[in-house]
């Protein structure tokens, strides 16, 4: 049986302190990664994703419950520890604000691995590999600003795969993508996930871009509605994705 | 509708308007401060030793209105950078770019406005506060000083209000020449321009040949007089600001481009943060520069005028303590001291005369200080020689003895204290044992002694002259007006000295505080930037450790740079005071080690502080 590389027991978070109107952004939520998994959340705006992410990433804190990742209790885990991990073990893109505008595209997508202490010998052939596979090899000596919504979101991602870290945490990272980049950026994760055995948990609102994994959750305010599994191809799964949507949004509107 | 935009944009950035307001505020009450002085023609001419005082008032003022005009010119983009984006939002919303022109216009006018009245009160309040400690300090009257004075205070505000008027049309016109979306992307633009090779070494060589023809005039201020005084201004502070623009931002690309040391770690991180701002950076560098140069400089010369008065005083003074008759209290007070070198002599007087006894003075002869004629060495310590061979020496003419040598009597006079204000019209003898013991008087003894520093004795000094006063009354018959020590020289040249100290620390302080002010500005208002930037980073996983590390960096750089440069200019412009001062380099250490000590807390305490802002606690 495969380890699980995520696990998540019970979550809860709530945002407010006790004095003020609290709200419950996730209520009681469990579910397992499995390693190599590439997983899915969707769910309406709102529904708590980006919380959920956040949660699991070790960037917030749960108000109650479990979670382990790689097999640690990310609850007792140091400040250091922590930032460690996240540094050699995680990689993120995220819903917004993602380049620190002060660095290059290059400096940006190199900045991890800078981190981790590899020599610049090594940096730049890896920089200008994932870039390329990522189509922004010529924006590389560009500073953030004078690129495009799409390219600041493919050097994201390119900074998120670029130190191949055991998991990739990925919040709408096709939300500002063409159908072709956002097919290209897509078929980068799937061939991370399925040759170097990084696990996926990716956020989306595209039931397209979803249909790239083997399984989504959904989740409905703050807790988990449905969870399903890709059995036949792509074309399938994208089409049992639509439909739930809908029972989703039938839903809501009642 | 207009103002009450203003005012709802003002209250919600008001932590940011609140540092604005407090960079502006300390520039206009520091150079109301400086006026206070600069234009108090009375109370410098009658306290300075530089003859032409007001002259160098003028010159300062000029300094510091220029160092002034590059950092409001900073300070006030500073509201630019708070609001573009936030106009450029009311631009797509449908307001017009003149009436957001206007708007920009007006509240930079309006921000000036209140930080002048603030700045003024607070300036008076300083220049009264430290005026008053300083004063104290070192027992100055400081009589014509007034911490209010009207015509500083109408140069203040003509000053700045033009200053105001001037930025807020600058600011204006910089909005009104942007589109919207450049308004609306201001914050994430870089001020990253491509800086070419040409104008580095242009820039550079600049820098370098004004540094170096400003320091060639300081060094022969002597021959150049007020001319040298204007080259060096004219072109140490543009060379200064030159440094800063054209070196800097080169010296960073360069760190920048070694690809090893830029990818290691976080460094690529630290130096865009430097690279990022650096035009603006350079502006705050030359200011600061030029701050330290000119307090560190006022400070070290005012020491260097209190040191003076110990140089002089051990110019006609070879012993530094010499006691007539000492008590056995005072014996024993002295039995602690560590002396270099002591003797005791004998005499007795008698109506007509002062009687000294030759085998003593033969045996340990006195050292004293002769004057020279030589301007390098005015004067040097001699041993005198036992070369008496007469029986009797006499300073009395109509005696038929021999005569005194010059020097001899510069002994008695001068180090054994056998002076006119103690012995009155008394005549000096030197004589042999038998006619030393023929002399009709009780024998006394005088103490002479050299100790390292005798400022450290000064109570007992200060009693041992008064009771010389008292022994004078016995002599003479008459109270004196000194009794010819070394402490009494230095205390009397202390006092002519100390209009001129209290000038050089009054301004060493104001300058220092408008340096440390001008930095925490820097910090201050990058902060709201950095937070966000600092935030990533943590997410993705740098150590809070490292952050810390790269904000020691960064601002390591940024205090380096011009506490370099500025501690160079001081060196070299003491050179200035080498015509009126005796010494002008001695104990310089003194007051620079202390300006290194201040100003390595003083980062310290930034970077702390900086840490509390852009990272979170815990
Ligand atoms: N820091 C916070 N303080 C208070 N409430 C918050 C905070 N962050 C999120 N929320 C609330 O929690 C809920 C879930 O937010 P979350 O960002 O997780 O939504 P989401 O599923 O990512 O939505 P979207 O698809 O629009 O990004 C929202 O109702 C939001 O208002
Ligand atoms: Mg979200």
């Amino acid at each position: 049986m495969t380890k699980s590389v995520v696990n998540v027991e019970n979550v809860q978070k709530i945002f407010g302190k006790k004095s003020e109107n609290q709200y419950k952004a996730l209520d009681n939520v469990s579910f397992t990664i499995k390693e190599g998994e590439f997983v899915g959340i969707m769910g309406p705006s709102g529904a708590g994703k980006t919380t959920l992410l956040n949660v699991v990433s070790t960037l917030d804190k749960a108000t109650s419950g479990k979670i382990e990742i790689a097999g640690q209790d990310i609850t007792d885990m140091k400040q250091n520890a922590l930032a460690d991990f996240r540094s050699e073990q995680l990689g993120f893109i995220f819903q917004d604000f993602n380049l620190l505008e002060n660095l290059t595209v290059y400096e940006n997508i190199a900045l991890p691995l800078s981190l981790q202490g590899f020599s610049s010998k090594k940096i730049k052939p890896l920089v200008t590999q994932v870039a390329e596979k990522l189509g922004i090899k010529s924006i590389l000596p560009k500073y953030p600003v004078t690129i495009s919504g799409g390219q600041k979101q493919r050097a994201a991602a390119a900074r998120a795969l670029v130190h191949e870290p055991a998991i990739i945490l990925a919040d709408e990272p096709t939300g500002a993508l063409d159908s072709k980049n956002a097919h290209s950026l897509m078929k980068t994760m799937e061939h991370l996930n399925q040759y170097h055995d990084v696990s996926i948990m990716l956020v989306t609102h595209d039931p397209l871009s979803a249909s790239y994994c083997e399984r989504i959750l959904f989740i409905q305010d703050g807790t988990l509605y449905k969870e399903i599994t890709k059995s036949g191809d792509q074309q399938q799964f994208h089409q049992q994705i639509l439909n739930v949507l809908a029972e989703l949004t039938s839903i809501q509107s009642s | 509708m207009l103002v009450k935009l203003l005012s709802g944009s003002m209250k919600k950035m008001w932590k940011d308007y609140l540092v604005l307001l407090f960079g502006l505020t300390i520039s206009i009450a520091i150079f109301y401060m400086f006026e206070t002085l600069a234009q108090n023609k009375a109370f410098l001419e009658a306290n300075a030793l530089i003859s032409s005082i007001v002259f160098v008032f003028h010159v300062g003022t000029f300094i510091l209105g220029l160092v002034t005009i590059f950092y409001i010119f900073y300070a006030t983009s500073f509201v630019l950078s708070l609001r573009q984006k936030e106009l450029g939002m009311y631009m797509t919303l449908g307001a017009k770019k003149g009436k957001v022109t206007q708007m920009m216009f007006l509240e930079t006018l309006v921000i000036g406005i209140i930080s002048l009245i603030i700045g003024l009160i607070v300036g008076v309040g300083l220049s009264e506060g430290i005026a008053r400690l300083l004063m104290a300090r070192l027992d100055f009257s400081g009589e014509g000083f007034h911490a209010l004075y009207q015509s500083s205070l109408w140069t203040t505000v003509i000053f700045y209000m033009i200053l105001f008027l001037l930025t807020a049309i600058v600011n204006a016109i910089r909005i009104a020449r942007k589109s919207v979306l450049e308004l609306l992307h201001a914050d994430q633009i870089a001020d990253n321009k491509v800086i070419k090779g040409w104008k580095t070494f242009v820039g550079t060589l600049f820098a370098i040949v004004l540094i170096a023809v400003g320091y060639f005039a300081m060094i022969n201020m002597g021959e150049l007089a007020h001319a040298g005084v204007i080259i060096a201004t004219a072109t140490v502070t543009p060379g200064t600001y030159f440094f800063f623009m054209a070196m800097l931002p080169f010296i960073i690309k360069r760190i920048k481009g070694i690809r090893t040391i830029n990818e290691k770690g976080l460094n690529a991180f630290t130096y865009a943060q430097l690279d990022f701002r650096v035009s603006q950076l350079s502006k705050v560098l030359g200011t600061v520069a030029m701050l330290i140069a000119l307090g560190l400089g006022a400070m070290t010369a005012g020491l260097s005028f209190y040191h003076n008065t110990e140089i002089q005083s051990s110019m006609m003074h070879a012993y530094d303590v010499k006691v007539l008759e000492p008590t056995d209290k005072e014996l024993t007070e002295m039995e602690n001291w560590e002396f270099e070198e002591r003797n005791l002599y004998s005499y007795r007087v008698t109506d007509e005369g002062v009687y000294f006894s030759k085998d003593e003075l033969q045996t340990n002869p006195p050292v004293i200080k002769e004057i020279t004629g030589n301007l390098d060495e005015l004067t040097k310590e001699t041993r005198l020689e036992d070369d008496l061979t007469a029986p009797v020496y006499t300073t009395d003419e109509t005696d038929n003895a021999e005569l005194m040598p010059e020097q001899w009597h510069t002994a008695l006079r001068s180090e054994l204290m056998a002076n006119f204000y103690i012995f009155g019209d008394r005549a000096l003898y030197i004589l042999d044992q038998e006619k030393f013991e023929a002399i009709n008087a009780d024998t006394q003894t005088v103490f002479v002694g050299k100790v390292e520093n005798f400022i450290d004795h000064a109570n007992t000094l200060e009693e041992i002259d008064e009771r010389h006063h008292q022994l004078a009354v016995k002599y003479t018959g008459e109270e004196p007006t000194m009794s010819g020590s070394k402490y009494e020289d230095y205390i009397s040249l202390k006092s002519i000295a100390n209009g001129t100290i209290f000038m050089g620390m009054f301004l060493g302080v104001a300058f220092l505080m408008m340096m440390a002010s001008v930095l925490m500005f820097k910090l201050l208002s990058s902060a709201t930037v950095d937070i966000d930037r600092y935030q990533m980073l943590r997410k993705i996983g740098v150590r809070h450790a490292k952050l810390k590390k790269s904000i020691y960096k960064e601002l390591f750089l940024v205090f380096l740079f011009p506490g370099l440069i500025g501690l160079v200019h001081v060196l070299i412009g003491m050179e200035m005071f080498s015509f009126i001062l005796i010494e002008p380099y001695t104990k310089i250490w003194l007051p620079i080690s202390m300006f290194l000590v201040i100003y390595g807390l003083y980062y310290l305490l930034t970077v702390k502080m900086y840490q509390r802002i852009v990272l979170p606690k815990n």
